[in-house]
């Protein structure tokens, strides 16, 4: 205790002497990022998770790609057109290859596609697929089938894309993984290409090595938009981000895209590091199911609902338990995403009002009384989760005065097992980051009637038809304003309580320079040089 | 007990008679009938200070343990989260943490949970520990292989995996087990894991034991082996028994702030100090008000200094070559 | 003596087919579907969810998954992690790491922890003794992540003297910091076990009787004290050296080392039964041969102890 004690007194001293790269300020310089041990093999379509998409991300381009503002722009695309919104033609500008020395062509892409979408490959990320006609709702091709019917390959640059219905922004969703190409060798042996994939990106893969790194090298072949600007990229796999945190401060690690809670009061004043503190994507919501008792349909589900996320005072949780690392949402969405507005009917359900929510509960009573406990499940092995979800449901035990508790499941698993087999019989955290640069994203796959990640079976028409007509909509105004309309329903019917937007709290050592994060909290790795 | 031919080296502690008093063995056995071993342990243990200083200690622990609103009238489970890590004003003298809860109320009440968690898992690797080392090196043969070798399994099965399963299993027979039921599901976690230790090192303190000079002696004098093994092993074998039991039981309190890091540990509604120390391990990088760790932690420590002062004092009564001075 | 290595040698397979047994139970008793998990928060597609759970047997009860797993283990195929990659590769990756850092600990909480327990057991009740009391209290009573992010803050940022994380170079430098904070806690059982077994001997008949027949205090100290204290301390150390490979799960996360504890600790987390049976066997193994040579060590240590 009382070494501990002394050392905050003592002056930040370490960082000086970093020993990380001797060739400073060059652009030859390696870069080291902070990232976890993949979980799949690296194939696109099977990557879903962060440790797996950074390497991705890095070593594939896509038809698009997302610039810092998340705005997209054409990549290996020439153009990407429809008159309809509904039957799409891609032309592929010539000269790009795969890093084998092979030529990207229309085939590339709808070849990795009716791959990712052959349920018998086990791709995680098939979902992405279901738009397009000749797929199911999951987005695997029906009875066993090879290849996707509303894909044609017109000629070696271009191809068509037949989707289901018409939907606008299609386009502004191919930048995700799911939807890079595969050079022809990839499906001669998938289970050795994902362990050295062959991709068109700004990097090749050097070498990985488990649990420890995986090595990029620049691209010699690339020419795209986003080409790398250092010597190459090294992402170290760590288990725990306090550890990389350390390892920053003495310069052994370049980036860190999460700052560690136990850094997050100090890390802005560290004179070892640089630090940077932005808005950010991704939310965090509580999902109230519509089956638990008192929040059914109708008035008195209703006002417990405006009672409970007016009983929540969000500032003060973001202030003391995030120390300023999480944003109070004003929407469903996020302020990075284009069309994002303040004006919303309906928002202001969101600021912290004790005595109104207090009215609300007892008006709630009134109609039947509450009976037993309001239960708010998280999983304990995502790091802060016990942290907020506590100070939660102690505001709600004093601001309500009702009996408030959190329940802790040991396991993502668990909790998600629970979650999707409807068993859970509590409110329960939730989360999304967007798969894309959309407000759309945030609504559709959520919300609307018998979507994938609708975990509270939520079911409002006139929101679906709002939906609907966003996605035929031409223009972007007509767009925004649709999204608009869809979250004040959102907020009148309340299916999940909008709590928090993560920031971006991330730290580069001493002498790393052009450090920018982009719209899904990444670092832009092929920028930074040192 | 098959008989072999004794391993080289064997000989020197066994033949030379001025190297083995038999008239103190003899004296053991006649001045001091079996039964008094334990009266004559507890003489002993009352003439020790060491023993009356870790009793208050104790004695202090259990009183808060039983009535804890003797010490504060504070609600441990009020937070208010505007006071967070505020340094306190009078009526709160350890301050706020970062939920807002007052502290010393969490350490007073902490005390119930934490010191249930490791008397309970005490008790329990005690226990089993105790008998099934004392029968596996006593008997040895293939009970002892049989024991040595569950023992082992048992042993190599990491905490978290027990624990996580241990944890599971009970959410799902006691869905809405309360905190009682949370103390238990980590006792059970701690203990599935923590008994082999005892066994073995029982076992290798009988093996020591049974083949000494006042052993034989007993068994000379026509005691049976069951009694040998009651009356004679078991006492003589407890000293480093008793030690890793009173250090255990302090590192198992820690153990479930372990479990909490890991997050696995008491359910979050429970006021433990393993759950405060885990929670306040954040503020080890920052620096801001470290003294919430140490409350929690100072209870810890001075719960489990009770517990290991207590227990050197009782090994030092039951030490049968200590007595014969 | 060889007769009774073999024979304990054989007993290892019902230890092994035991372990593998009752770990699998254990992975399957544990609630949540590893392979919804792998979905993430995006929906679960059914058919390739149950694909996926055929190709890892998981729909199977788990005694069949046990036979399953079994039948491939005797023809050294351990199965594949979720990333699709060798069981056996991944482990013949972690273990050497891990099994270096696990020595290194004991041997320093051994030699540490012997010397402070018998110099304290010899000086009973005086200054050092009383200081180690409390040096192993505070070791007690502060848990092992405290320790660790205190000495990394200490040690590897503020002064510099030691490498903060191992990463890919597991040299004994890089791991000397996580070494010494992986064996703290058994540095404090073996000090009060070490000193409780010295105060006891310094009384035992054949100490005196040495001591009488005019043998310096150092030759009966160390010929037959520490000799004879040794008993429960050998226990503790041969059963330690698994215990401290299976628990460098938190060490191994703050100091970033690739070794067991992590790999074990995901694979717990994402419920990869058969890595996890493949580690605990590993594991069990280990405590097979230490406690072999634990029950060798006795005999030599006492030569009173007898073997058939």
């Amino acid at each position: 205790m009382i070494a501990a004690a002394s050392l905050t007194l003592a002056a930040c001293g370490g960082g000086s002497d970093s020993e990380g790269g001797g060739s400073g300020g060059t652009s030859d310089a390696v870069i080291t990022s902070f990232s976890t041990q993949p979980q799949n093999p690296l194939i696109p379509t099977n990557t879903n998770e962060v440790g797996g998409g950074n390497i991705v991300d890095l070593i594939f381009a896509g038809l698009i790609s997302y610039k810092t503002d998340g705005s997209s722009e054409n990549e290996v695309a020439d153009s990407i057109t429809s008159d309809d919104n509904k039957l799409w033609t891609v032309k592929i500008k010539s000269g790009w290859k795969f890093s084998d020395g092979t030529d990207v062509t229309a085939n590339s892409f709808v070849d990795a596609w009716n791959y990712g979408a052959d349920a018998a490959n086990e791709q995680l990320s098939a979902y992405f697929f279901y738009p397009i006609a000749g797929t199911d709702d999951e987005g695997t091709i029906p009875d066993g089938g090879k290849t996707i019917s509303g894909l044609k390959v017109v000629d070696d640059s271009t191809f068509t894309i037949e989707l289901k219905q018409s939907e606008s922004d299609f386009p502004s969703r191919l930048g995700y993984s799911a939807f890079f190409p595969l050079p022809a060798s990839a499906f001669d042996d998938m289970d050795a290409f994902g362990k050295k994939p062959i991709g068109n990106g700004p990097y090749d893969f050097a070498s990985m090595t488990d649990n420890v790194e995986a090595v990029l090298t620049p691209s010699k072949t690339y020419e795209g938009v986003r080409p790398a600007k250092n010597g190459g990229v090294t992402l170290k796999f760590y288990e725990n981000p306090d550890t990389a945190f350390s390892d920053v401060q003495a310069g052994n690690l370049d980036v860190l895209d999460q700052v560690p809670p136990s850094a997050l009061t100090t890390y802005k004043d560290d004179s070892s590091i640089q630090a940077f503190s932005e808005p950010g994507s991704p939310n965090s919501t509580i999902t109230i199911p519509e089956s638990l008792p008192g929040f059914e349909k109708g008035e008195e589900g209703n006002l417990r609902r405006q009672a409970i996320s007016k009983a929540i005072n969000r500032e003060e949780i973001t202030d003391k338990i995030f120390d300023g690392s999480r944003i109070p949402s004003t929407d469903f969405s996020s302020p990075l995403m284009p069309g994002f507005t303040e004006d919303i009917e309906g928002q202001d359900v969101l600021d912290f009002d004790a005595a109104g929510a207090k009215d609300l509960w007892a008006q709630a009573d009134a109609i039947k009384p509450f009976e037993g406990k309001f239960v708010v499940a998280y999983n304990a092995d995502g790091p802060g989760n016990k942290e907020w979800v506590e100070a939660l449901t102690n505001q709600l035990k004093n601001n309500l005065g009702i009996n408030a508790e959190p329940k802790a499941f040991p396991t993502f698993a668990e909790l998600r097992t629970e979650v999707t087999d409807r068993t859970i019989g509590t409110a329960f955290r939730t989360g999304w980051q967007p798969d894309y640069p959309s407000i759309y994203n945030y609504i559709a796959p959520i919300f609307g009637t018998g979507a994938g990640s609708n975990d509270g079976d939520y079911s409002n028409k006139d929101l679906d038809a709002l939906l609907q007509q966003a996605s035929g909509a031409q223009d972007d105004t007509e767009r925004y304003k649709l999204y608009a309309d869809a979250q004040a329903i959102l907020f009148k019917d309340l299916p999940a309580i909008p709590l928090w937007n993560t920031s971006i709290s991330a730290a580069a050592a001493d002498g790393v320079k052009n450090v920018k994060f982009n719209w899904q909290n990444k670092p832009e790795l092929q920028d930074i040089t040192k | 007990m098959p008989e072999t031919t004794p391993l080289p080296g064997q000989e020197r502690f066994l033949a030379p008679l001025d190297e083995t008093p038999l008239q103190e063995t003899g004296a053991l056995d006649t001045s001091s009938p079996p039964e008094s071993q334990w009266k004559e342990a507890w003489k002993e243990l009352r003439r020790n200070w060491l023993f009356w200083v870790s009793g208050a200690m104790i004695l202090l622990v259990a009183v808060v343990v039983i009535a804890p609103g003797l010490f504060t009238n504070l609600d441990p489970s009020y937070a208010d989260l505007s006071k967070s890590l505020d340094p306190g004003s009078s009526g709160h003298i350890a301050g706020y943490d970062k939920q807002g809860y007052d502290v010393f109320a969490r350490m007073i009440y902490g005390a119930r949970a934490s010191v249930l968690v490791g008397v309970l898992t005490t008790i329990l690797i005690v226990v089993v520990g105790l008998i099934t080392g004392a029968v596996a090196g006593f008997y040895g043969g293939w009970v002892d292989s049989v024991i040595s070798r569950i023992a082992d399994i048992f042993f190599a099965i990491p905490l978290l995996l027990g624990a996580l399963v241990g944890l599971s299993v009970i959410n799902n027979l006691f869905p809405d087990r309360g905190e009682f039921g949370g103390i238990v599901a980590v006792v059970i976690a701690l203990g599935v894991f923590g008994w082999p230790q005892i066994t073995r090192i029982t076992r290798g303190q009988v093996l020591q034991v049974k083949n000494m000079e006042f052993i034989d002696a007993a068994r000379a004098i026509g005691a049976t082996k069951r009694s040998n093994l009651l009356r004679h092993v078991i006492p003589n074998s407890l000293p480093p028994v008793i030690v890793t039991a009173t250090v255990s039981l302090g590192i198992l309190i820690v153990a479930e702030a372990t479990l909490s890091f890991l997050g696995i540990g008491l359910p979050p509604g429970v006021v433990s100090w393993g759950n405060d120390i885990n929670a306040a391990q954040n503020q080890i990088r920052s620096g801001q008000r470290i003294g919430v760790m140490f409350w929690p932690a100072g209870a810890l420590a001075f719960t489990a200094l009770g517990f290991i002062l207590l227990g050197d004092a009782v090994s030092d009564a039951l030490n049968p070559k200590r007595r014969t001075e | 003596m060889w007769w009774y290595i073999g024979r304990r040698a054989l007993q290892a397979i019902p230890v092994v087919l035991g372990a593998t047994l009752l770990i699998y139970a254990m992975v399957f008793l544990q609630p949540g579907d590893p392979i919804k998990a792998l979905f993430g928060e995006k929906p679960v597609n059914e058919t390739i969810r149950a694909s996926i759970a055929a190709q890892y047997n998981l729909d199977d009860p788990f005694l069949i998954q046990w036979l399953k797993y079994l039948g491939n283990a005797l023809t050294g195929d351990f199965g594949l992690t979720y990333a699709q990659q060798p069981v056996s590769q991944v482990i013949g990756d972690a273990f050497p790491v891990t099994l270096k850092l696990a020595v290194m600990a004991l041997i320093i909480e051994s030699v540490l922890g012997v010397a402070a327990g018998f110099y304290a057991g010899l000086r009973k009740g005086k200054l050092f003794d009383s200081t180690m009391l409390i040096v192993s209290l505070l070791v007690i009573a502060v848990p092992i992540f405290v320790f660790g992010f205190l000495m990394q803050l200490i040690f590897g940022v503020k002064l510099g003297w030691a490498p903060i994380t191992v990463g890919g170079d597991a040299s004994i430098k890089n791991l000397m910091l996580p070494a010494i904070v992986l064996g703290l806690v058994s540095f404090a059982y073996i000090l009060r076990l070490t000193r409780t077994s010295v105060v006891e001997n310094l009384t035992a008949d054949h100490v005196r009787t040495a001591r009488a027949k005019g043998l310096s205090d150092r030759s009966v100290n160390s010929r037959h004290v520490l000799r004879n204290s040794m008993i429960p301390v050998v226990t503790y150390l041969g059963a330690d050296l698994g215990t401290l490979m299976a628990g460098a799960i938190v060490t191994e996360g703050i100091f970033n080392v690739p070794g067991i504890g992590n790999l074990a600790f995901r694979a717990i987390n994402r419920g990869e039964g058969s890595t996890v049976v493949s580690i605990v066997t590993l594991m069990v193994l280990i405590y097979v041969v230490m406690s072999l040579v634990v029950d060798l060590l006795y005999a030599w240590l006492d030569p009173r102890i007898r073997y058939a």
